[in-house]
């Protein structure tokens, strides 16, 4: 059995989307950053063999945007699964965090929403548990997408949690 | 013995070894005049220094003198506009009348292949249509020729932008890709005018159109190659109208197999 899900990531501007994606889909990473405009789409097929299905991964990487209510809305009709990707080394990219989760919350009912801190590679475990507290408690996952740390765990996850 | 022989066995004495030393440096000396002043002994020793060198050279050319190349090519290009032109223009002009003609080649081959027809039950209809229009049955015959082609039909989800089902002859593009990334067009071009009810009807790639009919829950993007035009929109619209409506019901929008099935009927 196919099915097809489509994700969206959101986040301010140079929080890593872009290259999460591309470490999931290409295994690849680039320290030279560019800019998203509008949106990129890219997909990635994965097997979940325990349901013995084919979950093609519509993955929609839309631009950054440091106030979400600025996202087009029409962009997020439809999705299946919401990844909110901030940086751990940049508060302004989280300090807002819990009102841009409710933000979707609202637009989006019933959509799940996995919060993700990228470039845990730049910091030290010691500097994550100090600031648990200002990623607040929404934070699901610590990943790198400059290392590849985590980043097929959290998608492969998110898929099998879609299909369950 | 005077003071001159004992003088001389001394310095046979104590100069034998600078002696010895002497000559053998004076040997060496001759033989690396050798090799510099005859050309084949030099060449043998030198050429593989330098092979070597320019090899290593060709390898860093890209490296080195690559940029500059190219920008010195690109000023030039921009300078001399006209006379890359000039240079071009037989070149493409060329390509050019050999497309033109193997294009004609294939058309003439076409209306041969309906002339040859003549006798058949389709050369009868199209004689029996010219005389009843007017239109000569050469123009009927290009008019068949140059009829639009559906290459491929997608079902695609609103919002979402997953495809829902997917008929094609050829399998040609990632239909996951495509209708996603034809969702996102259309989402931002019907955002972007902030007119409601107004929707994205068409969109135009290189020689093939989209023609996207919208419904409530999906739309279709029917991509088509040839000539598009409105009395085709207009047939096609009808067709796609009739199908949703008698062909479709709630239930297969949720069971893609089974709108795959009606699509690939109703189509084929």
């Amino acid at each position: 059995m196919k099915v097809s899900k489509k994700i969206v990531l959101l986040g301010h501007f140079g929080v890593g989307k872009s290259s999460l994606i591309r470490r999931f889909v290409e295994n690849t990473f680039s320290e030279d950053y560019k800019v998203t405009i509008g949106v990129h789409i890219f997909k990635k097929n994965i097997t979940i063999p325990e349901q013995g299905t084919d979950v093609s991964l519509v993955i929609w990487d839309l631009e950054g945007n440091d106030d979400i209510t600025n996202t087009r809305l029409s962009y997020l009709l439809g999705t299946h699964a919401f990844i909110y990707v901030y940086d751990v080394t940049r508060p302004a990219t989280y300090e807002s965090l819990e009102s841009e989760i409710n933000f979707l919350k609202e637009k989006q009912k019933n959509t799940s929403i996995t919060v993700v801190g990228n470039k845990e590679d730049l910091v030290t475990k010691a500097y994550l548990k100090q600031n648990s507290g200002n990623f607040g408690s929404l934070t699901d996952l610590y990943v790198s997408a400059k290392t590849g740390d985590k980043v097929d765990l959290l998608f492969s996850n998110l898929a099998e949690a879609l299909i369950k | 013995m005077n003071q001159d022989e004992r003088l001389s066995i001394l310095k046979d004495i104590l100069l034998t070894d600078e002696r010895e030393y002497a000559q053998k440096v004076e040997e060496k000396l001759r033989v690396v005049e050798d090799v510099i002043n005859k050309q084949n002994q030099l060449s043998e020793r030198v050429n593989p220094i330098i092979e070597q060198k320019l090899n290593d050279f060709i390898l860093e050319i890209p490296k080195t003198l690559g940029p500059s190349i190219t920008e010195a090519l690109k000023t030039e290009i921009k300078n001399s506009q006209d006379a890359v032109v000039e240079a071009l223009f037989p070149i493409i002009g060329k390509m050019i009348k050999k497309y033109v003609q193997q294009e004609m080649q294939i058309l003439s081959e076409q209306i041969n292949a309906k002339m040859n027809s003549a006798f058949t039950f389709e050369g009868l209809k199209r004689k029996f249509k010219s005389k009843k229009t007017g239109v000569s049955e050469g123009d009927l015959i290009l008019q068949e020729l140059s009829q639009p082609k559906i290459d491929q039909i997608m079902v695609i989800e609103k919002g979402s932008g997953i495809i829902i089902s997917e008929y094609s002859k050829t399998q040609s593009i990632d239909e996951d890709m495509v209708s996603g990334m034809l969702t996102a067009i259309k989402s931002f071009a019907e955002d972007a005018f902030e007119k409601d009810n107004q929707e994205l009807q068409y969109i135009e790639y290189d020689s093939f159109h989209i023609h996207l009919q919208n419904f409530s829950a999906y739309y279709i993007a029917v991509i088509i190659s040839g000539p598009y035009n409105v009395v085709f929109k207009s047939k096609l619209e009808d067709k796609l109208l009739d199908f949703a409506q008698n062909y479709i019901n709630k239930e297969d929008i949720k069971d893609t197999d089974s709108f795959s099935k009606k699509l690939k009927l109703f189509f084929e």
